[in-house]
């Protein structure tokens, strides 16, 4: 039993130190907010004509609270994957101060990689296809992203452009996660029986 | 093929014709509350009234409804009230003509002011309602009743497919939420771009996948697809009926009398009848007649629309044959003989002046005329309603089976044959708006208008349209190709001035605002 719990005690440890720079972490959740929230608000515009068209604006400013309140939930969880990799395939790295940079690339690798699929996906005419079509796609996001993010924040100018957009950038999560909040208290109002 | 439609009718007849003499014998099977009889709708989405053999089409597409026909009332004329489903299914619903609910935009919404008036609300707490629609659009209008619906399934239900998780999480404001997560953030479709740039692309793959693998094992030819922006679920006939029966059965055991209403979605395009129906009426001989390619349609060629029309026949037939077997258990079960049963659609169907489909800007017969056959507990023997009748006449009469009062906003009469009275005078208006803001006066539109033997068309707003009014007699013209608008200036000027004059009266609150 004390062996068990020494392992955790280890094992709790060896995850905060390795843990990241709280700052850090949140100019990260910027850049995902960022790209995330500005996605679905330029695609909204392409809705907005139509929506005006039916819906009162009271029920559009419902819809972009569906909207931000998946976009929250997304961002969160795309947070936790890069703190994972950060976990895993980054570990051997041990470069902490790397950590933001590499993590920045990662997140714009992989979102923008989502959005072009949105913008060119077809289907699969059998599952065999879907899965070695997605699959290819997405082993060469990660290896790539894996890549780049390992090279670039190799060098200081490049690191420090990365990261000077980045805490820049946090300034948008004052606008956004306050939305998100009153989105959410929206939809529990308006799901309440 | 022929010969097991043939079977089937003999059945249904049989059955229905049995089954009445059984319950005049044995009292358990009397209705049993007959203030508040139990009501189903069973509603076949893109049905046109033009294409059963019970209406005269040359092909015998329906000999199984034809059978329930002959114990039932069947309304010859009977219209609905717009040329695709959010209009139509709208003005069914709420009892309104187009230009008063509103519900006029692609996937639209009654509008909020009208929201109480619907089966549902009306028919209160005694009945134990149901509603399952197979088509997200109506789904989402009766999102608006979600209070009011005791049980309400999803549109993938008894599909080949779940339904999304999130949009389950979010059931209680589904008319909004079903905008946004489907429309917007999570469609399934190629050419809809998501909102949401992770569920979204989790989902498309998810649901393109799912479909395309399901259709690679089990209907290597396809089969029928619900396929409205953001949606796209596969599903298969048998499984539907077979639903709508366990359902129903369901609802038996309740307490409470019940209404349930089911939106089915065949034979909606797209049309992919089972396999064995796939060499139905090929070279049967049968050609329609060709009519000029109208100046708003998409200019399609006659082969193409001809090919296209015998797949919507061959799933009708389709639809035809599950409609035939469900009558069957409904008999079997007693529930038939409890129960007013209505079948009808909520718009027709087009293949002809260079156009196939609906919801478009053409307003001619195939699209508007719609079956309704309705069998009353205990009926015997068939009636026979020529009047004009218009779906908005739907929700008076329901209330009038159940005992409950109208409401001054419903616009639509009690059927005649059951309590209602035939107004020859009656003019009963279809309405497609979709170029027009649900909030503005109706000014850009196409508005189909009946009247004793003739229908006015009138294209409002639409300037690549030489003549704005047809005029059709359609009792010495029933394929509409005589336009009379030119010849019979005094019946076109009186129509105009009466249809002008109830647009200026609709109108009028959208005026103020604007």
């Amino acid at each position: 039993m004390t062996g068990v719990k020494d392992v955790v005690r280890r094992f709790a440890v060896l995850l905060a130190e390795r843990f990241p720079d709280t700052q850090n972490i949140l100019s990260i959740y910027a850049v995902i907010v960022s790209l995330i929230y500005s996605w679905t608000l330029i695609t909204s515009f392409y809705k907005i004509p139509s929506w005006l068209f039916f819906l009162t604006i009271g029920q559009i400013f419902s819809i972009y609270a569906y909207s931000f309140f998946i976009n929250l939930i997304e961002s969160i969880l795309m947070l936790i994957g890069i703190l994972l990799l950060e976990y895993t395939i980054f570990y051997p790295l041990k470069k902490r101060n790397e950590f933001q940079s590499r993590s920045i690339l990662m997140v714009v690798f992989m979102l923008s990689s989502s959005m072009i699929r949105l913008l060119l996906y077809k289907s699969y005419e059998s599952s065999g296809a879907f899965v070695s079509g997605e699959l290819t796609w997405w082993i060469l996001t990660l290896l790539l992203g894996i890549f780049f993010a390992t090279i670039i924040p190799k060098s200081e100018r490049l690191k420090n452009v990365i990261e000077g957009i980045a805490e820049r950038l946090i300034i948008l999560l004052y606008v956004y996660i306050p939305f998100s909040i009153l989105s959410l208290i929206i939809i529990i109002i308006r799901n309440i029986n | 093929m022929s010969q097991i439609s043939r079977r089937d009718f003999l059945k249904i007849a049989s059955a229905i014709a049995g089954g009445t003499l059984v319950s005049e014998k044995l009292p358990s099977l009397q209705l049993e509350d007959k203030e508040h009889p139990n009501i189903i709708i069973i509603l076949c989405d893109a049905f046109s009234a033009r294409h059963l053999s019970l209406y005269g089409y040359p092909r015998l597409t329906t000999p199984n409804i034809d059978a329930f026909a002959q114990y039932s009332t069947v309304f010859h004329n009977h219209y609905s009230g717009g040329n695709y489903t959010t209009t139509g299914t709208a003005s069914m619903l709420t009892g309104m003509i187009p230009w008063k609910h509103r519900a006029i935009n692609y996937g639209g919404l009654v509008r909020s002011e009208y929201v109480h008036v619907n089966p549902y609300t009306l028919l209160g707490s005694d009945y134990h309602r149901f509603a399952f629609s197979q088509n997200p659009w109506p789904d989402r209008l009766m999102g608006q009743y979600y209070k009011d619906i005791d049980r309400f399934l999803h549109p993938s239900s008894y599909s080949l497919m779940e339904a999304n998780p999130l949009l389950r999480m979010f059931e209680n404001d589904r008319a909004l939420a079903s905008i946004a997560m489907d429309d917007f953030l999570l469609p399934a479709q190629n050419n809809s771009i998501a909102g949401s740039p992770v569920f979204g692309y989790l989902n498309k793959s998810h649901v393109l996948n799912i479909a395309n693998n399901q259709k690679r094992v089990r209907y290597p030819k396809g089969f029928p697809e619900i396929m409205d922006p953001g949606y796209l679920i596969p599903y298969l006939n048998e499984d539907i009926y077979s639903g709508v029966y366990s359902e129903l059965s369901q609802l038996e055991s309740e307490n409470s009398p019940y209404f349930a209403y089911f939106h089915l979605y065949s034979p909606h395009f797209p049309y992919k009848p089972r396999n064995d129906y796939r060499t139905l009426f090929r070279d049967d001989g049968y050609k329609p007649v060709s009519k000029p390619v109208h100046p708003l349609s998409a200019g399609l060629h006659e082969d193409f629309m001809l090919g296209q029309r015998d797949l919507y026949d061959r799933q009708i037939a389709q639809i035809d044959e599950e409609f035939g077997k469900l009558i069957l258990r409904l008999n079997e079960s007693g529930i038939l003989e409890n129960s007013y049963l209505i079948f009808t659609a909520d718009h027709g169907e087009l293949f002809e002046r260079g156009f196939v489909g609906h919801g478009f800007h053409l307003m001619y017969e195939p699209v508007l005329r719609i079956p309704l056959i309705i069998r009353a507990p205990g009926q015997t023997k068939r009636e026979d309603i020529h009047a004009l009748t218009s779906n908005i006449d739907i929700l008076p009469t329901l209330l009038s089976i159940a005992g409950k009062n109208k409401v001054s906003e419903i616009d639509g009469s009690i059927l005649p044959g059951f309590g209602g009275e035939i107004n020859e005078d009656r003019p009963v208006f279809s309405v497609v708006a979709v170029d027009n803001s649900a909030f503005a006066p109706l000014k850009k539109a196409v508005i189909s208008m009946r009247k004793r033997s003739y229908k006015l068309i009138a294209y409002l707003g639409y300037d690549n349209v030489e003549q704005v009014f047809e005029l059709y007699d359609l009792e010495n013209d029933p394929d509409e190709l005589i336009n009379l608008a030119t010849k019979d200036s005094n019946t076109l000027s009186a129509m105009k001035a009466e249809l002008f004059a109830y647009l200026d009266e609709t109108n009028r609150p959208f005026m103020k605002k604007y």
